[in-house]
């Protein structure tokens, strides 16, 4: 199957595409120009993959957490792509896809996966990984220094992974029990993968996980 | 030549097919509006999601209204708004308009939605006579036009603080109104007495410059002074000061400029006291007044099909690169 897998959900823009015979993925830039860079990336990729763009057949986009902006350019342009040729349109999570690169990575036992969620908070989600990657809670949003005291306080090993926890290095690290697996950009191999085998969906929106009017007024009290 | 118009500027979200005799075949409009009351205003972060959600059903809505293939629709280009507008909102069109255009292989153009307003008249009337001098007037923009022929455009004047359309929304507020402000006062000011309040005209240079945040103080002050005036009383004087001054800018306009019609543009061309004070104007100095539909005031995606149209064979595709100019200002094309 030919599947276009498209990354937004931190600073970073991904590209990846699979077609039967070769895999590319492809890191564009790492300081939000997603708006400038994804469109003609997807052009570039596809030319170097020889794989006319109506070949393509299925589109796998991540839903986040994460940048709010990167991911309506991100989720915009997957389905702009993906309306225009009629194939379906698969949604991938940022926490999901952090998970998977760190089991493929051979990280084992229990991970969390921080995305940074800006505002002084974390995107974060727990899960277990061996044969698997099984979610052990839903994805918050939460202050990065209410996941390090849980971690200390409870005393069980535990691996953090994603940009949440580069941007609070020292927090992190300080966990006695606790490993850092190194890991910034959501990794599209795993979006690829999972696209194979996870259901189309319709209605593809961003996952916020904070209401619209609680970010609005977080902007207008910032302002003043 | 056909092209797919896309507009997300600000809280609509519409898609249009617009073809180069400027037949508009298909025009669709989702606004989130209605998620922006409460606020007095509208919250960016609102419209941005509201755009996501609604800009895939949107654009096929459009297409199928034309009798296209949504996937293999038969048009030329995609036009989209880049700018000015809410960078949040603007980022969703715009990107969506560039994978659209990969998608059927064809170009895309961005466009400028103050240029788009330009060209809604002639979606109205194609055989207009030109020059043209358009009052454009809008919740974000105010300025004086004078248009020598399709994308042939000088700015000779524009507010200098706040845009027409803010003015209603703030004065609005001012008096317990909901939002937007616009209809609501129109609505009031109907049956109210336009000299109850003395309401200074200001910008009264010989310019074209606007100025209305004076104006809204001013309300606010003669309200306080003044309590027990009705509130269809102070609508109908603010209404027929703010009027005024567009008026006489306008009237300057012509005094100066030998043009053959004055055209009304934006969401404020809506308003029913301007229109008949610009169609008064017009009459007095013999031109055709272009007084647009209600559809052709508020944003929607065929003047930017038609604005796209022009700019495509005027000045070709858009890279993909482009970005969105929030702030990107009307500039002077001879
Ligand atoms: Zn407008």
């Amino acid at each position: 199957m030919n599947i276009l897998a498209i990354e937004t959900a931190t600073p970073y823009c991904a590209l990846g595409i699979a077609t039967n015979e070769r895999q590319l993925t492809r890191v564009l830039d790492d300081a939000r120009h997603h708006t400038e860079v994804l469109a003609g990336g997807i052009e570039a990729m596809l030319e170097e993959c020889a794989l006319p763009i109506r070949d393509l057949e299925r589109v796998v986009v991540d839903i986040g957490p994460g940048l709010y902006t990167g991911l309506r350019v991100g989720i915009a342009s997957a389905i702009g792509l993906a309306e225009g040729l009629g194939c379906p349109l698969v949604s991938v999570s940022s926490l999901e896809l952090l998970a998977h690169g760190a089991r493929s990575a051979g990280v084992r036992g229990t991970l969390v996966c921080c995305v940074d969620g800006r505002r002084g908070e974390v995107f974060v989600q727990r899960f277990a990984l061996d044969e698997d990657v099984t979610a052990l809670a839903k994805p918050d949003v939460v202050k990065p220094r209410d996941v390090v005291i849980e971690w200390a306080t409870n005393g069980a090993p535990v691996t953090f992974s994603g940009d949440g926890v580069t941007r609070y290095f020292r927090d992190f690290n300080a966990v006695p029990n606790g490993e850092v697996f190194e890991q910034n950009v959501p990794p599209v191999a795993e979006a690829l993968r999972i696209a194979h085998t996870r259901e189309p969906s319709a209605h593809v929106v961003p996952l916020y996980l904070r209401e619209a009017d609680a970010v609005a007024n977080f902007d207008t009290r910032t302002r003043q | 030549m056909k092209v797919l118009g896309i507009e997300t500027s600000c809280d609509e979200t519409a898609a249009a097919v617009v073809d180069d005799a400027l037949h508009v075949h298909s025009t669709v409009i989702e606004s989130s509006i209605d998620q922006h009351r409460d606020f007095g205003g509208v919250v960016p972060e609102l419209a941005g999601r509201a755009h996501v959600a609604t800009i895939g059903p949107v654009v096929r809505e459009a297409l199928e209204g034309a009798g296209l293939d949504p996937t293999h629709p038969a048009i030329d280009a995609v036009a989209v708004t880049s700018g000015p507008g809410l960078i949040g909102s603007l980022l969703v069109g715009l990107s969506a308009a560039k994978t659209y255009a990969l998608a059927w292989g064809i170009p895309f153009v961005g466009v400028n939605h103050l240029e788009g307003h330009l060209f809604a008249p002639l979606l109205e009337q194609r055989d207009l006579e030109w020059p043209l001098l358009t009052l454009l007037v809008s919740g974000g923009h105010s300025l004086i036009v004078l248009q020598e022929g399709p994308g042939h455009h000088q700015v000779l004047g524009e507010t200098i603080d706040d845009a027409a359309g803010e003015a209603y929304d703030k004065v609005a507020r001012w008096l317990g109104l909901g939002y937007p402000g616009g209809p609501e006062i129109d609505r009031l000011a109907q049956g109210g007495n336009p000299d109850a309040l003395a309401l200074p005209v200001s910008m009264i240079g010989d310019d074209f410059d606007f100025s209305f945040s004076g104006l809204k103080t001013a309300v606010v002050r003669a309200t306080q002074k003044y309590p027990d005036v009705a509130i269809g009383d102070v609508a109908a004087s603010f209404q027929a000061a703010l009027g005024e001054q567009l008026l006489r800018k306008l009237r300057r306009a012509l005094e100066r400029y030998d043009v053959r019609g004055v055209a009304l543009a934006g969401g404020v061309a809506a308003n029913s006291h301007l229109r008949i004070l610009v169609r008064a104007l017009a009459d007095e100095f013999g031109v055709v007044a272009h007084l647009p539909s209600l559809a052709m005031c508020t944003d929607n995606a065929a003047m930017i099909g038609a604005a796209g149209l022009y700019r495509f064979a005027h000045d070709g595709a858009s890279a993909l690169s482009l970005s969105a100019r929030p702030n990107w200002q009307l500039v002077d094309v001879a």
